[in-house]
């Protein structure tokens, strides 16, 4: 299974990556990048995604106490909605952060001609529910009993988080907080559309060589940087989470207790976070949608059955629909099947020092892919796979594939905390009574992570439905999607045009909204084992 | 064997299955992601040549020229289209193109500016580009850098024809001063930025076409915007077709399909941009709004020999 693994990561991912970077390191790739200015670029790269990690972070576990270990009436509604920023394509993001302009304070926010402070805002925008739905995950199968045995002892409920819960939750927060950096290192949308000139990432300074200047050498070292940055933040997490020893509930019935009086400050907190943050930019863009020249309306909802203004489009939206839904459907499948594997080799207790390592080498392997440059990847697709064995290149299904690497990191980070929290207990004694380690995979471990294997499909559609990086550089045009149509929309000046892709973005997040919400429906309310 | 990998070979030899029963009769058309061609044109050709059209976006002019560059041996199309006067030196001197590029149309980058925000504050717009640094237009204009968007790049060379190697740099700090925003592409400044459009921003001054006013027409028949015909940039476009392409003939039907009337009286409508071929006639609607240019700037300058240097000094300034 290993062999598999690094075949389909090596022929996919590391081949093409090292064809385009091997024509970068034959140049005078040092130079290029030993100056004070990459350093200074590298340094903004890095506070900038830890500070926007840092505050997701924050009010993730806040959002993940309230939606995940309390009860009320709403949550599972809640908890669709702030997913939805996570696969909007950034330009709607920008859109919907206008409405910021009419807001006093946050407005003067918006004149800072860098547009820094709006960068870390949308980085949590968009990452926040990821905090709060990995947290959360493992919080909710968390054994209440040990709280109410720290509440009888006397402890607050602030001590009893710190001293009780925290340690527990330690191996999720460290895994999805390094997961967010890593994914705003690396988000160059964001930076390019709310950042001024004077504002340069790593991965923004990637894409002007790599695309604009055609500079591979200093692209290349740049790509190494990101590998650096990449490596170091799983190895930091790794450390952190060291500690993390959790305890999961085994009763049948749990539940999880009403919200009252005293969580008042994290619901006012995390209500003026989701209300100002999280809906008044979802709630512009749709309001967008209806706006008619000054007027209310449907009418860009009924253009989209046609090609846009003066037919720019060159598929239709429905066909485009098609092709999206298809494209996520095999992403889903794809990095689901994978996800699970590598989740499953990753978890088994190592069985000397060797294998030990090998695990953690592999878990790097899998991990690098979400912090380097997705257009370096699509650079490596268009030299690589274009006749030979694998002529990729001309294919629709190279949009799919590309799609499934970005998101088998991000189901491996979702589902191997939470099968490392399954109680060691329930496998060793599964094993006394002769149970084959398949067996104990398929008949104990997966069932009680039913429900992360349902947020981790949920994020995998989404996704792929809102990527616009891969299929923007590989679809053909017949086989446009969503999100590549919204934008030659909105590459055009005309009323009619804009307000296409409004409607079309309103469409996307009510979509987003309907799947989450739908799978958290199929979740069981309690766990079983 | 796990499935996933199961699932990945199957899925490579559909792959390879599919362009394995490439016809011969395909011609691909690599374009950057503002062509236009009707299903109506498409069928068209189809019908006439006998061959079949793909269309491949591939990035703004930008990205699809540095594109072909990489894949000059095997090359993702048979022929391109939307390689501009900024960009036409470098293809050549990368010989890409098998024979020559022939311009199929021009566009003039000029500013546009809200009509109607300055009739509400009785403030006459700017006349000329010098006028931006004025202080009455303090912080009233955005505009793209000229890293990342090709007409922030055409403006620059247009500020350099005008102003001189003297005197250019002094123009864009003097816009700097006078609090010009900077995007880095023209979508987040034409729909979120500039006040005119429909996302109803804060600048009533911005950097786009001259054709955009006939896309900002309202229901009493007036456009909202209008175009500062001073320092205006002009853009010409190419087709072209590729070397080593694997379907040269289909290459050559569609460059000259491109070049026919048919398609030329397309480009007004379709791609907001004038016709090549002279005597090709141009709707009456579309000519009420847009007006072209008489003097243009910065088109007759090496861009390719000076682009780098252009681009290191405007940074030293921006950044």
């Amino acid at each position: 299974m290993w062999a598999g693994s690094i075949l389909f990561f090596g022929v996919l991912f590391y081949w093409p990556l090292a064809q385009i970077l091997s024509i970068g390191f034959r140049g005078n790739w040092l130079a290029t990048i030993a100056t004070t200015k990459i350093a200074s670029i590298v340094w903004f790269t890095i506070w900038q995604a830890a500070l926007s990690a840092g505050l997701s972070l924050l009010f993730g576990i806040l959002g993940a106490y309230l939606l995940y270990h309390r009860f009320f009436s709403g949550q599972k509604f809640i908890r669709a909605l702030i997913t939805v920023p996570f696969m909007l394509p950034t330009i709607v993001v920008a859109i919907g952060f206008t409405a910021f302009r009419e807001l006093p304070v946050i407005s003067d926010l918006w004149r800072v001609n860098s547009g820094v402070p709006i960068i870390i805002c949308a980085n949590v925008f968009m990452n926040y529910s990821l905090a709060v739905r990995v947290i959360g995950g493992v919080w909710q199968s968390l054994d209440l009993d040990l709280d109410e045995a720290a509440a009888l002892d006397g402890a607050g409920r602030l001590r009893t988080f710190t001293s009780v819960t925290l340690p527990q939750l330690a191996t999720s927060i460290a895994s999805v907080g390094s997961l967010i950096f890593l994914y705003c290192a690396a988000n160059f949308g964001l930076v390019l559309v709310l950042g001024g000139a004077s504002v340069k990432t790593l991965e923004t300074e990637i894409y002007r060589n790599a695309s604009y200047n055609l500079d591979l050498d200093k692209a290349a070292g740049l790509v190494l940087l990101q590998t650096i940055l990449t490596v170091s933040a799983f190895m930091i997490a790794q450390r952190l989470s060291k500690s993390g020893l959790a305890f999961l509930s085994t009763s049948t019935m749990q539940q999880r207790p009403r919200i009252d009086r005293r969580d008042l400050p994290a619901l006012i907190v995390t209500g003026v976070f989701i209300g100002v943050l999280i809906c008044l930019p979802l709630a512009s863009v749709i309001w967008r949608a209806f706006q008619v020249e000054n007027s209310f309306g449907f009418l860009n909802f009924t253009n989209l059955g046609g090609f846009g203004a003066r037919d720019l489009l060159s598929i239709s939206m429905g066909q485009a629909t098609i092709n999206t839904l298809r494209n996520a459907a095999i992403t889903t499948l794809v990095s689901m099947s994978f996800g699970l594997v590598a989740s499953f080799l990753l978890s088994r207790p190592a069985k000397d020092r060797n294998h030990s390592r090998l695990q953690h080498f592999m878990d790097l392997v899998f991990q690098i892919p979400i912090g380097i440059s997705s257009l370096v990847l699509g650079l490596g697709y268009l030299v690589t796979f274009g006749d030979g064995l694998f002529p990729l290149r001309s294919s629709w299904l190279v949009t799919p594939i590309a799609q499934s690497l970005l998101t088998i990191p991000l189901v491996i980070r979702i589902i191997y905390p939470s099968i490392k929290v399954i109680d060691y207990r329930l496998r060793e004694s599964a094993q006394t009574e002769s149970a084959s380690p398949s067996q104990i995979w398929w008949l104990i471990e997966v069932p009680i992570i039913r429900n992360v294997l349902l947020m981790a499909s949920g994020y995998c559609a989404i996704i792929a439905v809102g990527e616009f990086g891969a299929a923007n550089f590989l679809a053909y045009g017949d086989q446009a999607t969503l999100p590549t149509v919204l934008y030659q929309l909105i590459s055009r000046s005309g009323a009619q045009n804009y307000g296409m892709a409004m409607a079309a973005s309103t469409l996307l997040i009510i979509f987003a909204t309907s799947v989450v919400y739908l799978l958290s429906v199929l979740e069981k309310r309690t766990i079983t084992t | 064997m796990p499935l996933s990998v199961i699932l990945a070979v199957g899925l490579i030899a559909t792959a390879v299955n599919i362009t394995g029963s490439d016809s011969p009769k395909e011609v691909v058309l690599v374009t950057h992601d503002s062509f236009v061609m009707s299903k109506e044109l498409v069928a068209d050709f189809n019908q006439t040549s006998g061959y079949t059209l793909k269309l491949l976006k591939a990035g703004d002019a930008g990205s699809l020229t540095n594109r072909l560059i990489l894949t000059k041996a095997i090359p993702i199309g048979d022929a391109v289209f939307g390689i501009d006067n900024t960009l036409a030196g470098l293809a050549t001197s990368k010989d890409l193109i098998d024979g020559s590029l022939v311009p199929t149309n021009f566009g003039d980058v000029c500013f546009n500016y809200d009509k109607t925000w300055f009739t509400e504050r009785k403030l006459a717009p700017p006349v000329s580009i010098s006028e931006l640094t004025l202080p009455k237009y303090k912080a009233l204009t955005v505009l793209q850098n000229p890293n990342t968007s090709s007409p922030g790049l055409s403006f620059l060379a247009a500020t350099v024809d005008i102003f001189g190697d003297s005197g250019w740099e002094s123009y864009w700090r003097d816009l700097k001063n006078n609090e010009v925003k900077v995007t880095n592409g023209w979508e987040a400044a034409y729909f979120t930025d500039f006040s005119g459009s429909s996302g109803k921003g804060a600048y009533p001054i911005v950097l786009s076409y001259a054709s955009s006013p006939a896309n900002e027409v309202r229901s009493n028949g007036q456009s909202q915007t209008a175009s500062i015909l001073d320092g205006c940039f002009r853009q010409t476009e190419y087709v072209g077709a590729l070397k080593n392409a694997k379907n040269p003939n289909g290459a050559k039907a569609l460059v000259a399909y491109l070049l026919g009337a048919k398609f030329q009286a397309s480009f007004p409508e379709a791609m907001y941009m004038y016709p090549i071929v002279e005597g090709t006639p141009i709707p009456e609607s579309w000519s009420k709004f847009t007006e072209i240019s008489t003097k243009t700037y910065g088109d007759k300058l090496d861009i390719n020999a000076n682009r780098v240097g252009w681009l290191a000094k405007w940074s030293a300034i921006f950044e």
